[in-house]
């Protein structure tokens, strides 16, 4: 046992709506990264940009409720922000959960106006001057927004992780790969959104979709050279609470869905990949993103 | 066929050296006198515990926590433990741990009673997000109720596994050092109830000088005594323990450190990730951009699309 640490009988009760929100942000955070970087590419309005720009806003709106009704107190949420006792702002920079509280604020601002700027693009309505010819997106100011977005994105996909390996539990506290584990299962798994709803859809052309099967293989690759190193770094007590019963079996499903299976279908974006292989590997990778989110946050729990 | 009658084999009891009492031989245990501006805690000296619990339900009394979990009281089988942890209704647990033989011929019994240690340096209080949780006058740590959001962050924060949630108020809950009592001059209601001064409340400074003789007054006798708590632990934790055995056998982490340690390294390394997987992404997707004015033939393209020339017109 490491000697900081002792076994729980205090439950946090982070159960399935914990799970199920870190999911969901982490692919909103993965998807918009996804489109700030075809954004540096120049394709800041691309079906696959775009699909992200609407994608992103809905989820992050899910994960948000989840989150407040998750608390013990939802009807309190606004606590994280705001110093109830002074009306000032509550900021503690050494607070994982404080850090997260601002991310979750702040990341959808700039969501909500790529949301409405694919909105726009898509010619459903216009506000003033920002309209179908002028978009954000696209343009030098989008490229400056998506940048910003999407380090506020990587910051959301990250914090889960750090507050998970910030704690006092065996198998979160002994490592601090949680946060590097979890940021690029978001960046995968917003892929694989990405490439289902392209693989679905018949607006991506299939050197676009290619090009994001490539850059999601590499994803599956680094997030399963990051989960080994993740086991490698609890040690052998940490590990036990993660190698037993349904986390194993989580675990094993979550290497096989989003290791092995999207590396199988999607083989780095090779010439003959059909739309429909595309999806069937987006998909695998999003089940296997979900199993592994579920290993890692109920794993130490079930251990107290 | 006759009976053989073998002789019972009885193991050796356990020879342990016996612990003189703090009020015939050791040193004061009155109480002593605190001002607002000083740091106060608790010295629990595990040694005179008797297991009576009558600081578990002078604390239930005072604070008015329910003493039963959901109107249902519960036998633990745990020795004479029925509270079990310490929890958002249970403010203070007497442990109960048994060291004896197989044939409990010979041990002995350690009893202690645990309680938040309003640590100098208090991971709950780092954690809480909320500002929920402050420091007091007294240096002491304290969850506002009318704060807290339930977020219980923390509950994993705290090294001890101390807070819980609180079913009747729905926050995170824990001792608060009796901080209503301190205010108008008085001692925490666990302290004023302990009837062999196992508890004791007082300045810090104080409760460290009686600590320190008692642990050598137990030493001279050849007990393993030692505080747990000290400077070198957390800034030093204000509710602190003098124990004769290991803390690992009063489930106490031997190393308690703070969560935040893990999060700078956990920062970075998410960091780290983040840039590894933008590279790998950016290398995808940089080569189509090389590729953008290349002609080329979109084979799984509908028959009708197939004619187009560049990636460019494809996406249009
Ligand atoms: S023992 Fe736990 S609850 Fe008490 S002050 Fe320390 S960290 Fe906070």
């Amino acid at each position: 046992m490491n000697p900081a640490l002792i076994e729980r009988a205090n439950a946090v009760h982070w159960e399935w709506m914990v799970y199920l929100e870190m999911w969901i942000a982490g692919i909103a955070a993965g998807a918009y990264a996804t489109a700030a970087l075809l954004e540096w590419f120049g394709q800041g309005r691309s079906p696959i940009a775009r699909a992200a720009h609407l994608l992103t806003m809905p989820l992050m709106a899910l994960a948000a409720l989840l989150l407040i009704v998750d608390l013990s107190r939802p009807e309190r949420f606004f606590h994280m922000i705001v110093q109830v006792k002074t009306w000032l702002p509550s900021f503690k920079p050494w607070s994982p959960m404080s850090i997260g509280s601002w991310l979750v604020l702040a990341f959808p601002v700039f969501a909500f106006v790529s949301f409405v700027d694919a909105l726009i693009d898509r010619g459903m309505f216009r506000l003033g001057s920002w309209r179908r010819e002028r978009t954000l997106h696209g343009s030098s100011l989008g490229r400056i927004w998506a940048t910003l977005g999407g380090l506020l994105a990587l910051g959301v996909g990250t914090y889960s992780g750090v507050l998970l390996s910030a704690s006092e539990f065996p198998g979160w506290a002994d490592s601090s790969l949680i946060g590097a584990l979890f940021v690029v299962t978001a960046l995968a798994t917003g892929m694989a959104a990405l490439l289902v709803i392209s693989g679905l859809g018949r607006a991506v052309a299939p050197p676009d979709l290619r090009d994001l099967a490539r850059a999601a293989t590499f994803m599956v690759v680094w997030q399963m050279v990051l989960l080994v190193m993740f086991v490698i770094s609890l040690g052998p007590s940490g590990a036990r609470v993660y190698l037993t019963g349904p986390y194993l079996l989580a675990l094993i499903g979550a290497a096989i869905l989003a290791g092995i299976a999207p590396i199988a279908l999607l083989r780095f974006g090779a010439t003959r990949l059909r739309p429909a292989t595309a999806a069937l590997g987006g998909i695998t990778m999003l089940l296997g993103g979900f199993l592994l989110r579920y290993a890692i946050v109920m794993g130490p729990q079930a251990h107290g | 066929m006759s009976q053989v009658n073998l002789p019972v084999q009885q193991q050796a009891p356990v020879q342990q050296p016996p612990i003189p009492s703090t009020t015939t031989v050791g040193g004061p245990t009155a109480p002593i006198d605190y001002r607002r501006d000083q740091a106060v805690g608790f010295y629990t000296d595990t040694t005179v515990c008797i297991g009576c619990k009558a600081c578990e339900v002078a604390c239930k009394e005072w604070n008015q926590l329910p003493a039963t979990r959901g109107g249902e009281a519960s036998l633990s089988g745990d020795s004479y433990d029925n509270t079990v942890a310490l929890s958002g209704t249970d403010w203070r647990h007497v442990k109960f741990i048994e060291q004896f033989n197989p044939d409990r011929v010979g041990g002995r019994w350690l009893m202690m009673s645990d309680v938040c240690k309003h640590c100098v340096q208090a991971g709950c209080l780092e954690a809480c997000p909320t500002g929920a949780i402050i420091r007091t006058e007294f240096d002491t740590v304290v969850i506002q109720a009318d704060v807290c959001n339930g977020c219980r962050y923390c509950i994993s924060a705290c090294p001890f596994d101390v807070i819980g949630i609180n079913e009747v108020t729905n926050t995170a809950q824990k001792c608060t050092l009796c901080y209503d009592r301190l205010q108008v001059g008085m001692t925490p209601a666990c302290a004023q109830a302990c009837p062999t001064a196992s508890i004791q409340f007082g300045p810090i400074t104080s409760l460290r000088e009686r600590a320190d003789a008692r642990v050598a007054q137990l030493q001279a006798t050849g007990a393993q005594a030692y505080v747990y708590g000290k400077e070198d632990m957390l800034g030093g934790l204000n509710s602190f323990y003098l124990l004769v055995d290991k803390p690992s056998v009063y489930g106490l982490p031997e190393n308690p450190q703070l969560p935040s340690k893990q999060a700078g390294l956990g920062w970075l390394a998410g960091m780290g990730s983040a840039v590894v997987g933008g590279l790998l992404g950016a290398l995808s997707f940089r080569k189509h951009r090389m590729d953008e004015r290349r002609p080329v033939v979109a084979e799984s393209l509908p028959r009708d699309r197939r004619e187009v020339e560049t990636r460019d017109e494809v996406r249009r």
